[in-house]
């Protein structure tokens, strides 16, 4: 992300050439395609959502009713909201130090540690980033089903218990069986950001290091954590981001439940515009995780604009 | 500080990193085992390899339209693709080369625009296509794909086109070349491996996006692959042997295309981490 502002800054400084002269219309007509279906299905809806979150109407009955800011003060009392902002925060909090901690160790190997089979690697680990979430989410409920499971199968030729209820039917359970399916979904993804970043740090660094007398455990806290540092916050950023979006696993996992334990934001819109028919309020959360994801890329902008 | 002897240490490094690896691929292995299982097996011995290949589930998969999905995930994906890739281009490369008045605005408007998360346009956006009657519809798919897809895509590009040496426009343009000429002749071939990355990705978002095609789409004859997938759980509930056959059907062709185009893939990945 930091890349965009590096060219926007770059844009700044060297005005690109002017070949072909200043041609205001024939730039226009370029970007106009790409502005106008973005204004159309982002920039207006966006409008609409801060507008229509404070009336009160449903999918089948078109009349709109104002009701202020009543769905937000409602939102504040609704205790299934507060489950799913506390559900995105475990799972912002639990994505950072399984996803980015493991990722980091695992790029980490395949930078300096290990020398062969490194593509191979990298190419598993990766893999099950490219297959849908919802083809994922079915693959880990039969891993996860109470009767034909293999972790139940695992469980029980170890001779450890397994919840009553299933994993995906205890309440207590079912939100870190997601986390799991995520973390083992997403991790190849860190480890590709930062195997790309470590493999920029200049090899004189730790040659330097090397001769200080600093073996392999103490170049990575010296130099390869430190060079990372600005990675590393846009990957902080990127799980928070991503965590707060998420949706897809969450609907075929458990589908918000059992009761609402594991409703997040984005499944708790989409249940009150599209089940329950409350079009008005599933506007004001969307208003609320507005908020939250343009605030996070503040801080993006901000932190990235800092180190310049 | 922990001293080891660097042998050992590889050692460990090599067994957590062999470990890591058994533990991402063995639900994928069980994924194809299961397919190929008949469903007495997949209840008696559920980890295990099949005692023979069954072909039952696939045929079972096929026979309630796994194809028709299939189509309609592979049309989206190709008018999607196509269209982000050929507009973005357009954008990208007016912003980054043409001084044009306005430009910073366009760029910042579409930088911001990237941190808009889709839930929280849904429901207009929802009435939007309602009003355009393109509810059901696979156009209404790919309209909004396409524009989801933009921002990521026009970022990507406008980086690169920064970097595009701009000796060989000159050198086109004292050859005497029309501008668009120039675009069309000299910087776009020279792009192939930039907008093949761009695509790449966005086939791989395309091919799987769920939300929006979960909204739009409720008969059947329309349903993309991921769509389909859920509706083959509610049929089948239990038959996990149909459904891992519909999941490994699905998934095949884009690990197919992510294997041969690792090196695009994840260029464009880590283009979001820089």
């Amino acid at each position: 992300m930091t890349v965009l502002l590096e060219q926007e800054s770059a844009a700044h400084r060297a005005t690109p050439s002017s070949i072909f002269g200043t041609s205001t219309i024939f730039g226009w007509i370029m970007v106009l395609p790409a502005l106008s279906l973005f204004a159309l299905f982002i920039l207006v809806p966006f409008i609409q959502t801060l507008i229509y979150s404070l009336y009160k109407f449903g999918l089948t009955s078109p009349t709109k009713q104002f009701v202020g800011f009543s769905h937000y003060i409602e939102i504040v009392q609704d205790d299934v909201f507060w489950i799913a902002f506390e559900n995105n925060i475990i799972i912002a909090i639990t994505g950072i130090i399984l996803q980015i901690g493991v990722g980091l160790l695992l790029a980490a190997i395949l930078d300096r540690g290990i020398k062969r089979g490194k593509s191979v690697i990298s190419a598993i680990i990766f893999m099950p980033i490219v297959i849908s979430t919802i083809a994922i989410g079915l693959l880990w409920r039969l891993v996860f089903d109470p009767n034909t499971g293999m972790i139940e199968e695992l469980f029980f030729n170890m001779g450890w218990s397994t919840p009553m209820r299933g994993w995906l039917g205890d309440p207590d359970i079912a939100l870190y069986a997601i986390i799991f399916v995520g973390f083992w979904q997403y991790t190849g993804f860190m480890m590709i950001i930062l195997l790309a970043a470590m493999q920029g740090i200049p090899r004189e660094l730790y040659e330097a290091a090397k001769l200080d007398g600093a073996g392999p455990i103490l170049s990575f806290f010296n130099v390869t954590l430190p060079e990372l540092r600005n990675v590393l916050i846009v990957c902080v950023l990127i799980t928070v981001i991503s965590a707060f979006k998420v949706f897809d696993l969450v609907y075929v996992l458990t589908s918000g439940g059992p009761g609402n334990s594991t409703q997040v934001m984005g499944s708790y819109i989409v249940q009150n515009a599209f089940t329950i028919g409350r079009m008005g309020y599933a506007n004001a959360v969307s208003v609320v995780l507005l908020v939250i994801a343009l605030g996070l890329g503040l801080v993006q902008l901000h932190t990235s604009r800092r180190d310049k | 500080m922990i001293r080891m002897p660097f042998k050992t240490l590889r050692l460990m490094m090599y067994v957590f990193i062999g470990g890591y690896c058994v533990f991402i691929l063995t639900p994928l292995s069980w994924m194809v085992f299961t397919a190929f299982k008949k469903r007495s097996e997949i209840f008696a011995n559920p980890s295990g390899l099949p005692s023979e290949l069954y072909f039952g589930n696939f045929e079972r998969v096929f026979s309630s339209g796994i194809g028709t999905y299939f189509l309609n995930s592979l049309i989206t994906s190709v008018f999607s693709v196509t269209g982000i890739v050929a507009i973005s281009t357009l954008a990208a490369y007016a912003l980054a080369r043409i001084p044009f008045k306005g430009r910073m605005w366009v760029y910042m408007l579409i930088v911001a625009s990237y941190a808009v998360p889709l839930h929280a346009v849904l429901v207009p956006m929802f009435q939007l296509l309602d009003g355009f009657g393109l509810l059901n519809t696979l156009a209404g798919l790919i309209l909004p794909y396409i524009a989801f897809g933009i921002p990521f895509t026009v970022i990507l590009l406008y980086a690169f086109f920064l970097e595009f040496p701009k000796d060989l426009e000159e050198a086109a343009k004292l050859d005497g070349c029309s501008q668009l000429r120039t675009v069309f002749s000299i910087v776009l071939p020279l792009s192939k491996p930039a907008l093949l990355s761009a695509a790449i990705f966005q086939v791989v978002f395309v091919w799987n996006e769920f939300l929006i095609a979960l909204l739009i789409l409720t008969s059947k004859g329309v349903k993309t692959l991921p769509l389909g997938l859920t509706s083959f759980q509610g049929q089948y509930s239990s038959d996990w042997g149909a459904i891992m056959a519909a999941v490994l059907l699905s998934a095949l062709p884009i690990v197919a295309l992510y294997l041969a185009m690792q090196k695009h893939f994840v260029r464009s990945l880590t283009g979001m981490g820089k």
